[in-house]
Protein backbone atom coordinates (compact mmCIF):
# COMPACT_ATOMS: atom_id res chain seq x y z
CA UNK A 1 0.00 0.00 0.00
CA UNK A 2 3.07 2.27 -0.03
CA UNK A 3 2.39 2.98 -3.66
CA UNK A 4 -0.44 5.25 -2.48
CA UNK A 5 2.17 7.94 -1.84
CA UNK A 6 3.32 8.22 -5.42
CA UNK A 7 0.67 6.60 -7.59
CA UNK A 8 -2.13 8.77 -8.98
CA UNK A 9 -5.63 8.12 -7.65
CA UNK A 10 -7.07 4.94 -9.16
CA UNK A 11 -10.24 6.87 -9.88
CA UNK A 12 -10.50 10.65 -10.14
CA UNK A 13 -13.82 12.16 -11.18
CA UNK A 14 -14.48 15.88 -11.54
CA UNK A 15 -17.52 17.91 -12.60
CA UNK A 16 -19.30 14.76 -13.74
CA UNK A 17 -22.80 15.49 -14.99
CA UNK A 18 -25.45 13.29 -16.47
CA UNK A 19 -29.11 14.07 -17.08
CA UNK A 20 -32.05 12.11 -18.38
CA UNK A 21 -34.10 14.73 -20.18
CA UNK A 22 -34.44 17.55 -17.68
CA UNK A 23 -33.76 15.35 -14.71
CA UNK A 24 -30.17 15.58 -13.46
CA UNK A 25 -28.83 12.24 -12.25
CA UNK A 26 -25.22 13.14 -11.55
CA UNK A 27 -24.71 16.78 -10.71
CA UNK A 28 -21.18 18.18 -10.76
CA UNK A 29 -19.96 15.08 -8.96
CA UNK A 30 -16.44 14.85 -7.55
CA UNK A 31 -15.02 11.56 -6.38
CA UNK A 32 -11.59 10.08 -5.74
CA UNK A 33 -10.43 6.60 -4.88
CA UNK A 34 -6.87 5.94 -3.81
CA UNK A 35 -5.04 2.72 -4.71
CA UNK A 36 -6.09 -0.17 -2.50
CA UNK A 37 -9.20 1.48 -1.10
CA UNK A 38 -12.29 -0.66 -0.71
CA UNK A 39 -15.29 1.62 -0.97
CA UNK A 40 -18.93 0.74 -0.48
CA UNK A 41 -21.23 2.96 -2.53
CA UNK A 42 -24.57 3.64 -0.87
CA UNK A 43 -27.65 5.42 -2.12
CA UNK A 44 -31.38 4.96 -2.37
CA UNK A 45 -33.03 3.31 -5.34
CA UNK A 46 -32.82 5.68 -8.28
CA UNK A 47 -30.02 7.73 -6.72
CA UNK A 48 -27.86 6.98 -9.75
CA UNK A 49 -25.41 4.38 -8.44
CA UNK A 50 -25.46 2.30 -11.60
CA UNK A 51 -25.26 5.47 -13.73
CA UNK A 52 -22.21 6.57 -11.76
CA UNK A 53 -20.45 3.21 -12.02
CA UNK A 54 -21.18 2.98 -15.75
CA UNK A 55 -20.02 6.57 -16.28
CA UNK A 56 -16.73 5.75 -14.56
CA UNK A 57 -16.14 3.00 -17.07
CA UNK A 58 -17.21 4.97 -20.15
CA UNK A 59 -20.31 2.86 -20.64
CA UNK A 60 -22.76 5.75 -20.43
CA UNK A 61 -23.36 8.27 -23.23
CA UNK A 62 -24.13 11.90 -22.58
CA UNK A 63 -21.89 12.55 -19.60
CA UNK A 64 -19.78 15.68 -19.25
CA UNK A 65 -16.87 16.27 -16.93
CA UNK A 66 -13.63 14.39 -16.52
CA UNK A 67 -12.88 10.86 -15.42
CA UNK A 68 -9.32 9.62 -15.02
CA UNK A 69 -8.49 6.01 -14.25
CA UNK A 70 -4.95 5.23 -13.09
CA UNK A 71 -4.10 8.81 -14.09
CA UNK A 72 -5.25 8.42 -17.71
CA UNK A 73 -8.22 10.27 -19.21
CA UNK A 74 -11.08 7.84 -19.77
CA UNK A 75 -11.33 8.57 -23.51
CA UNK A 76 -7.64 7.85 -24.04
CA UNK A 77 -7.07 4.71 -21.97
CA UNK A 78 -4.41 2.50 -23.45
CA UNK A 79 -4.95 -1.24 -23.74
CA UNK A 80 -2.68 -2.06 -20.81
CA UNK A 81 -4.69 0.21 -18.53
CA UNK A 82 -7.99 -1.13 -19.84
CA UNK A 83 -6.80 -4.62 -18.91
CA UNK A 84 -6.40 -3.50 -15.29
CA UNK A 85 -10.15 -2.94 -14.89
CA UNK A 86 -12.75 -5.55 -13.94
CA UNK A 87 -16.50 -4.98 -13.91
CA UNK A 88 -19.43 -7.12 -12.87
CA UNK A 89 -22.65 -5.35 -13.87
CA UNK A 90 -25.90 -5.60 -11.94
CA UNK A 91 -27.74 -7.23 -14.81
CA UNK A 92 -25.19 -9.05 -16.81
CA UNK A 93 -26.11 -9.61 -20.40
CA UNK A 94 -24.14 -12.82 -20.56
CA UNK A 95 -24.35 -14.66 -23.84
CA UNK A 96 -27.12 -17.06 -22.99
CA UNK A 97 -26.45 -19.55 -25.74
CA UNK A 98 -22.81 -19.99 -24.74
CA UNK A 99 -21.60 -22.31 -22.01
CA UNK A 100 -19.54 -20.94 -19.10
CA UNK A 101 -16.44 -22.61 -20.59
CA UNK A 102 -16.99 -20.88 -23.96
CA UNK A 103 -17.76 -17.52 -22.36
CA UNK A 104 -14.63 -17.55 -20.22
CA UNK A 105 -12.46 -18.63 -23.16
CA UNK A 106 -13.92 -15.75 -25.15
CA UNK A 107 -13.15 -13.18 -22.45
CA UNK A 108 -9.72 -14.66 -21.84
CA UNK A 109 -8.82 -13.80 -25.44
CA UNK A 110 -9.17 -10.09 -24.69
CA UNK A 111 -6.63 -9.96 -21.89
CA UNK A 112 -2.85 -10.29 -21.85
CA UNK A 113 -3.08 -11.98 -18.46
CA UNK A 114 -5.62 -14.55 -17.30
CA UNK A 115 -5.49 -16.74 -14.22
CA UNK A 116 -6.82 -20.11 -15.41
CA UNK A 117 -6.12 -21.78 -12.08
CA UNK A 118 -8.15 -19.21 -10.18
CA UNK A 119 -11.02 -19.34 -12.67
CA UNK A 120 -11.11 -23.14 -12.46
CA UNK A 121 -10.99 -23.09 -8.68
CA UNK A 122 -13.89 -20.62 -8.51
CA UNK A 123 -15.99 -22.63 -10.98
CA UNK A 124 -15.44 -25.67 -8.76
CA UNK A 125 -16.00 -23.84 -5.50
CA UNK A 126 -19.22 -22.29 -6.74
CA UNK A 127 -20.32 -25.52 -8.47
CA UNK A 128 -20.98 -23.98 -11.88
CA UNK A 129 -21.54 -26.47 -14.69
CA UNK A 130 -19.02 -25.53 -17.37
CA UNK A 131 -21.02 -27.13 -20.18
CA UNK A 132 -24.57 -25.99 -19.40
CA UNK A 133 -25.92 -23.17 -21.61
CA UNK A 134 -25.75 -19.97 -19.56
CA UNK A 135 -29.45 -19.28 -20.17
CA UNK A 136 -30.26 -22.41 -18.15
CA UNK A 137 -28.19 -21.42 -15.10
CA UNK A 138 -30.00 -19.98 -12.08
CA UNK A 139 -29.85 -16.24 -11.35
CA UNK A 140 -27.33 -16.84 -8.57
CA UNK A 141 -25.13 -18.98 -10.82
CA UNK A 142 -25.21 -16.36 -13.57
CA UNK A 143 -24.23 -13.72 -11.04
CA UNK A 144 -21.33 -15.83 -9.80
CA UNK A 145 -20.20 -16.45 -13.36
CA UNK A 146 -20.25 -12.72 -13.99
CA UNK A 147 -18.04 -12.22 -10.92
CA UNK A 148 -15.62 -14.94 -12.07
CA UNK A 149 -15.43 -13.26 -15.46
CA UNK A 150 -14.54 -9.96 -13.74
CA UNK A 151 -11.83 -11.60 -11.61
CA UNK A 152 -10.16 -13.79 -14.27
CA UNK A 153 -7.64 -11.18 -15.40
CA UNK A 154 -6.81 -10.12 -11.81
CA UNK A 155 -7.81 -6.48 -12.19
CA UNK A 156 -6.30 -3.67 -10.12
CA UNK A 157 -9.65 -1.88 -10.12
CA UNK A 158 -12.74 -3.98 -9.53
CA UNK A 159 -16.20 -2.45 -9.94
CA UNK A 160 -19.09 -4.51 -8.64
CA UNK A 161 -22.66 -3.29 -9.06
CA UNK A 162 -24.95 -5.11 -6.60
CA UNK A 163 -22.79 -8.25 -6.79
CA UNK A 164 -24.74 -10.28 -4.28
CA UNK A 165 -28.35 -9.37 -5.07
CA UNK A 166 -29.19 -12.88 -6.36
CA UNK A 167 -27.17 -14.83 -3.80
CA UNK A 168 -28.52 -16.47 -0.65
CA UNK A 169 -26.82 -15.72 2.70
CA UNK A 170 -24.40 -18.66 2.35
CA UNK A 171 -23.51 -17.60 -1.18
CA UNK A 172 -23.00 -14.03 -0.02
CA UNK A 173 -20.68 -15.08 2.79
CA UNK A 174 -18.69 -17.23 0.38
CA UNK A 175 -18.41 -14.34 -2.05
CA UNK A 176 -17.26 -11.96 0.70
CA UNK A 177 -14.60 -14.43 1.80
CA UNK A 178 -13.40 -14.73 -1.77
CA UNK A 179 -13.30 -10.95 -2.01
CA UNK A 180 -11.20 -10.69 1.16
CA UNK A 181 -8.89 -13.62 0.41
CA UNK A 182 -8.19 -13.08 -3.25
CA UNK A 183 -8.92 -9.46 -4.02
CA UNK A 184 -8.53 -7.15 -1.05
CA UNK A 185 -5.29 -8.68 0.25
CA UNK A 186 -3.74 -8.10 -3.19
CA UNK A 187 -4.27 -4.36 -2.76
CA UNK A 188 -6.95 -4.18 -5.44
CA UNK A 189 -9.06 -1.03 -5.45
CA UNK A 190 -12.68 -2.10 -5.11
CA UNK A 191 -15.93 -0.17 -5.51
CA UNK A 192 -19.08 -2.01 -4.77
CA UNK A 193 -22.66 -0.94 -4.47
CA UNK A 194 -25.15 -2.89 -2.43
CA UNK A 195 -28.26 -2.46 -0.35
CA UNK A 196 -27.17 -5.20 1.99
CA UNK A 197 -25.65 -3.08 4.72
CA UNK A 198 -24.30 -6.00 6.74
CA UNK A 199 -22.11 -7.11 3.82
CA UNK A 200 -20.92 -3.62 3.21
CA UNK A 201 -20.04 -3.16 6.88
CA UNK A 202 -17.81 -6.21 6.81
CA UNK A 203 -15.90 -5.55 3.65
CA UNK A 204 -15.90 -1.84 2.90
CA UNK A 205 -13.35 0.15 4.88
CA UNK A 206 -14.63 3.38 3.34
CA UNK A 207 -18.22 4.25 2.55
CA UNK A 208 -19.46 6.84 0.08
CA UNK A 209 -23.02 8.16 0.07
CA UNK A 210 -24.57 9.19 -3.24
CA UNK A 211 -27.47 11.62 -2.86
CA UNK A 212 -28.77 14.48 -4.98
CA UNK A 213 -26.34 13.54 -7.74
CA UNK A 214 -23.24 13.96 -5.59
CA UNK A 215 -21.04 11.99 -3.25
CA UNK A 216 -22.07 13.90 -0.15
CA UNK A 217 -19.87 12.07 2.36
CA UNK A 218 -17.00 9.66 1.94
CA UNK A 219 -15.08 8.49 4.97
CA UNK A 220 -13.80 5.40 6.75
CA UNK A 221 -16.92 3.77 8.16
CA UNK A 222 -15.41 3.38 11.65
CA UNK A 223 -14.63 7.08 11.89
CA UNK A 224 -18.02 8.05 10.57
CA UNK A 225 -19.79 5.89 13.16
CA UNK A 226 -17.61 7.05 16.03
CA UNK A 227 -17.82 10.73 15.11
CA UNK A 228 -21.55 10.90 14.45
CA UNK A 229 -24.39 11.06 16.97
CA UNK A 230 -28.12 11.06 16.73
CA UNK A 231 -29.51 13.92 18.83
CA UNK A 232 -33.12 14.43 19.85
CA UNK A 233 -34.27 17.62 21.58
CA UNK A 234 -35.75 21.08 21.03
CA UNK A 235 -34.94 22.07 17.46
CA UNK A 236 -33.52 25.45 18.44
CA UNK A 237 -31.24 23.96 21.09
CA UNK A 238 -29.96 21.42 18.58
CA UNK A 239 -29.21 24.02 15.94
CA UNK A 240 -27.58 26.25 18.52
CA UNK A 241 -25.36 23.39 19.74
CA UNK A 242 -24.40 22.46 16.18
CA UNK A 243 -23.42 26.05 15.38
CA UNK A 244 -21.36 26.72 18.47
CA UNK A 245 -19.60 23.37 18.39
CA UNK A 246 -18.98 23.36 14.66
CA UNK A 247 -20.75 20.08 13.97
CA UNK A 248 -21.48 19.07 10.43
CA UNK A 249 -25.23 18.47 10.29
CA UNK A 250 -25.76 15.37 8.16
CA UNK A 251 -29.52 15.30 8.48
CA UNK A 252 -32.37 16.84 10.42
CA UNK A 253 -36.00 15.86 10.68
CA UNK A 254 -38.68 17.64 12.71
CA UNK A 255 -40.64 15.81 15.39
CA UNK A 256 -43.72 17.01 17.30
CA UNK A 257 -43.72 19.97 19.73
CA UNK A 258 -40.82 21.91 18.20
CA UNK A 259 -38.46 19.01 18.73
CA UNK A 260 -36.25 17.45 16.09
CA UNK A 261 -33.88 14.59 15.42
CA UNK A 262 -30.48 15.62 14.14
CA UNK A 263 -27.65 13.52 12.77
CA UNK A 264 -24.48 15.47 13.50
CA UNK A 265 -20.83 14.74 12.88
CA UNK A 266 -18.33 16.21 15.31
CA UNK A 267 -15.13 17.78 13.99
CA UNK A 268 -11.83 16.85 15.54
CA UNK A 269 -13.27 16.74 19.07
CA UNK A 270 -14.88 13.61 20.40
CA UNK A 271 -18.66 13.80 20.07
CA UNK A 272 -20.53 14.55 23.28
CA UNK A 273 -21.91 11.65 25.29
CA UNK A 274 -24.50 13.82 26.98
CA UNK A 275 -25.96 17.31 26.64
CA UNK A 276 -28.47 19.02 28.89
CA UNK A 277 -32.00 18.55 27.55
CA UNK A 278 -30.80 16.58 24.52
CA UNK A 279 -30.95 12.84 24.08
CA UNK A 280 -27.65 11.63 22.58
CA UNK A 281 -27.20 8.19 21.04
CA UNK A 282 -24.60 6.51 18.90
CA UNK A 283 -25.43 5.48 15.36
CA UNK A 284 -25.42 2.37 13.21
CA UNK A 285 -24.70 2.18 9.51
CA UNK A 286 -28.45 2.00 8.93
CA UNK A 287 -28.97 5.28 10.86
CA UNK A 288 -26.31 6.87 8.65
CA UNK A 289 -27.95 5.51 5.51
CA UNK A 290 -31.37 6.82 6.53
CA UNK A 291 -30.03 10.22 7.52
CA UNK A 292 -27.65 10.77 4.64
CA UNK A 293 -29.57 9.54 1.63
CA UNK A 294 -32.75 11.02 0.22
CA UNK B 1 -7.14 -31.94 17.83
CA UNK B 2 -6.06 -28.44 16.90
CA UNK B 3 -8.18 -25.50 17.86
CA UNK B 4 -8.68 -22.80 15.31
CA UNK B 5 -7.41 -19.55 16.89
CA UNK B 6 -9.96 -17.54 14.96
CA UNK B 7 -12.88 -19.50 16.42
CA UNK B 8 -13.00 -17.30 19.54
CA UNK B 9 -13.80 -14.20 17.57
CA UNK B 10 -17.19 -13.19 16.35
CA UNK B 11 -18.72 -9.98 15.14
CA UNK B 12 -22.19 -8.61 14.75
CA UNK B 13 -23.20 -6.20 12.03
CA UNK B 14 -25.86 -3.52 12.39
CA UNK B 15 -24.42 -2.49 15.75
CA UNK B 16 -23.39 1.03 16.79
CA UNK B 17 -20.05 -0.48 17.84
CA UNK B 18 -17.63 -0.54 14.89
CA UNK B 19 -16.27 -3.97 14.03
CA UNK B 20 -12.68 -3.10 14.96
CA UNK B 21 -13.84 -2.11 18.43
CA UNK B 22 -15.85 -5.33 18.85
CA UNK B 23 -12.70 -7.31 18.10
CA UNK B 24 -10.56 -5.25 20.47
CA UNK B 25 -13.07 -5.61 23.30
CA UNK B 26 -13.21 -9.38 22.80
CA UNK B 27 -9.46 -9.66 23.21
CA UNK B 28 -9.56 -7.55 26.38
CA UNK B 29 -12.39 -9.61 27.86
CA UNK B 30 -10.63 -12.88 27.17
CA UNK B 31 -7.42 -11.61 28.75
CA UNK B 32 -9.33 -10.33 31.78
CA UNK B 33 -11.01 -13.71 32.17
CA UNK B 34 -7.67 -15.50 32.03
CA UNK B 35 -8.52 -17.28 28.76
CA UNK B 36 -5.58 -15.54 27.13
CA UNK B 37 -2.23 -15.33 28.90
CA UNK B 38 0.86 -13.19 28.26
CA UNK B 39 2.72 -14.54 25.24
CA UNK B 40 -0.34 -16.12 23.64
CA UNK B 41 -0.35 -15.50 19.93
CA UNK B 42 -3.17 -13.77 18.05
CA UNK B 43 -4.29 -15.08 14.67
CA UNK B 44 -2.64 -13.17 11.82
CA UNK B 45 -4.53 -10.25 10.34
CA UNK B 46 -5.08 -12.24 7.19
CA UNK B 47 -6.34 -15.37 8.97
CA UNK B 48 -8.81 -13.47 11.08
CA UNK B 49 -10.00 -11.29 8.19
CA UNK B 50 -10.65 -14.36 6.08
CA UNK B 51 -12.38 -16.31 8.84
CA UNK B 52 -14.76 -13.45 9.64
CA UNK B 53 -15.06 -12.15 6.05
CA UNK B 54 -14.07 -8.65 7.12
CA UNK B 55 -11.67 -6.15 5.62
CA UNK B 56 -8.07 -6.85 6.78
CA UNK B 57 -7.62 -3.15 7.56
CA UNK B 58 -10.36 -3.48 10.17
CA UNK B 59 -8.51 -6.32 11.94
CA UNK B 60 -5.29 -4.39 11.63
CA UNK B 61 -6.90 -1.37 13.25
CA UNK B 62 -8.08 -3.47 16.21
CA UNK B 63 -4.59 -4.92 16.74
CA UNK B 64 -2.92 -1.52 16.41
CA UNK B 65 -5.23 -0.03 19.00
CA UNK B 66 -4.56 -2.90 21.40
CA UNK B 67 -0.83 -2.49 20.82
CA UNK B 68 -1.04 1.24 21.54
CA UNK B 69 -2.89 0.44 24.77
CA UNK B 70 -0.18 -2.04 25.80
CA UNK B 71 -2.56 -5.00 25.62
CA UNK B 72 -0.76 -6.69 22.72
CA UNK B 73 2.83 -6.47 21.59
CA UNK B 74 4.37 -7.12 18.23
CA UNK B 75 6.87 -9.95 18.30
CA UNK B 76 9.78 -10.05 15.95
CA UNK B 77 8.32 -10.94 12.61
CA UNK B 78 4.72 -10.00 12.29
CA UNK B 79 2.78 -11.86 14.91
CA UNK B 80 0.98 -10.14 17.75
CA UNK B 81 1.04 -11.64 21.22
CA UNK B 82 -0.61 -10.80 24.51
CA UNK B 83 1.69 -8.38 26.33
CA UNK B 84 3.48 -9.38 29.48
CA UNK B 85 1.48 -7.85 32.30
CA UNK B 86 3.19 -5.62 34.82
CA UNK B 87 0.85 -6.35 37.69
CA UNK B 88 -1.15 -9.32 38.94
CA UNK B 89 -4.18 -10.65 37.10
CA UNK B 90 -7.07 -8.16 37.06
CA UNK B 91 -9.46 -8.32 39.96
CA UNK B 92 -13.04 -9.40 39.55
CA UNK B 93 -14.21 -5.79 39.91
CA UNK B 94 -12.04 -4.74 36.95
CA UNK B 95 -13.30 -7.62 34.89
CA UNK B 96 -16.89 -6.70 35.74
CA UNK B 97 -16.22 -3.16 34.54
CA UNK B 98 -15.56 -4.53 31.05
CA UNK B 99 -19.16 -5.66 30.94
CA UNK B 100 -20.46 -2.16 31.64
CA UNK B 101 -20.84 -0.86 28.04
CA UNK B 102 -22.88 -3.89 27.01
CA UNK B 103 -25.08 -3.69 30.10
CA UNK B 104 -25.61 0.05 29.69
CA UNK B 105 -26.99 -0.58 26.25
CA UNK B 106 -29.22 -3.34 27.58
CA UNK B 107 -30.42 -1.07 30.41
CA UNK B 108 -31.39 1.71 28.00
CA UNK B 109 -33.36 -0.76 25.91
CA UNK B 110 -35.04 -2.20 29.00
CA UNK B 111 -36.20 1.31 29.99
CA UNK B 112 -37.42 1.97 26.47
CA UNK B 113 -39.42 -1.25 26.58
CA UNK B 114 -40.85 -0.28 29.96
CA UNK B 115 -39.57 -3.44 31.68
CA UNK B 116 -39.41 -3.48 35.46
CA UNK B 117 -36.02 -3.86 37.15
CA UNK B 118 -37.01 -7.28 38.47
CA UNK B 119 -38.15 -8.47 35.06
CA UNK B 120 -34.93 -7.33 33.36
CA UNK B 121 -32.71 -8.87 36.04
CA UNK B 122 -34.62 -12.15 35.92
CA UNK B 123 -34.12 -12.29 32.16
CA UNK B 124 -30.39 -11.63 32.52
CA UNK B 125 -30.14 -14.40 35.11
CA UNK B 126 -31.91 -16.84 32.80
CA UNK B 127 -29.61 -15.94 29.91
CA UNK B 128 -26.54 -16.38 32.11
CA UNK B 129 -27.69 -19.90 32.95
CA UNK B 130 -28.62 -20.74 29.38
CA UNK B 131 -25.28 -19.62 27.98
CA UNK B 132 -23.02 -21.11 30.66
CA UNK B 133 -20.21 -23.02 28.93
CA UNK B 134 -20.33 -26.75 29.62
CA UNK B 135 -16.79 -26.82 31.03
CA UNK B 136 -17.29 -23.91 33.46
CA UNK B 137 -16.57 -24.61 37.13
Amino acid sequence: MNQAITAPPTVAVDHLRLAYGNKPVLDNLRWQLQPGQVVGLLGRNGAGKTSLLESLLGLRDGTTGTVRLFGQPLDRLDDATRARIGYAPQHSDLFEWMTPAQLLAYFKSFYPRWNDAKVDALLDRWAIDREMPIGKLSGGEQQRLSIIRALGHEPDLLVLDEPVASLDPAGRRDFLQELVEQVIVRGTTVIFSTHILSDLERVAFHVGFLSGGRIIVQAPLDELMEGTRSLVGPQQALQQAARTRGWQVLGESPLADGRARMLARAGSDAPPSSLAGIEVSSVTLEDLFMGLTR
Amino acid sequence: MTTDPTAHFSIVTGSAEPIYRQLAEQVKRRIAAGQLAPGDEMPSVRELAQALAVNPMTVSKAYSQLEAQGVLERRRGLSMVVAARAGPAPRVSDRAELLRPTLERAAIEAHQLGLSEARALALFKTILQETQPADAP
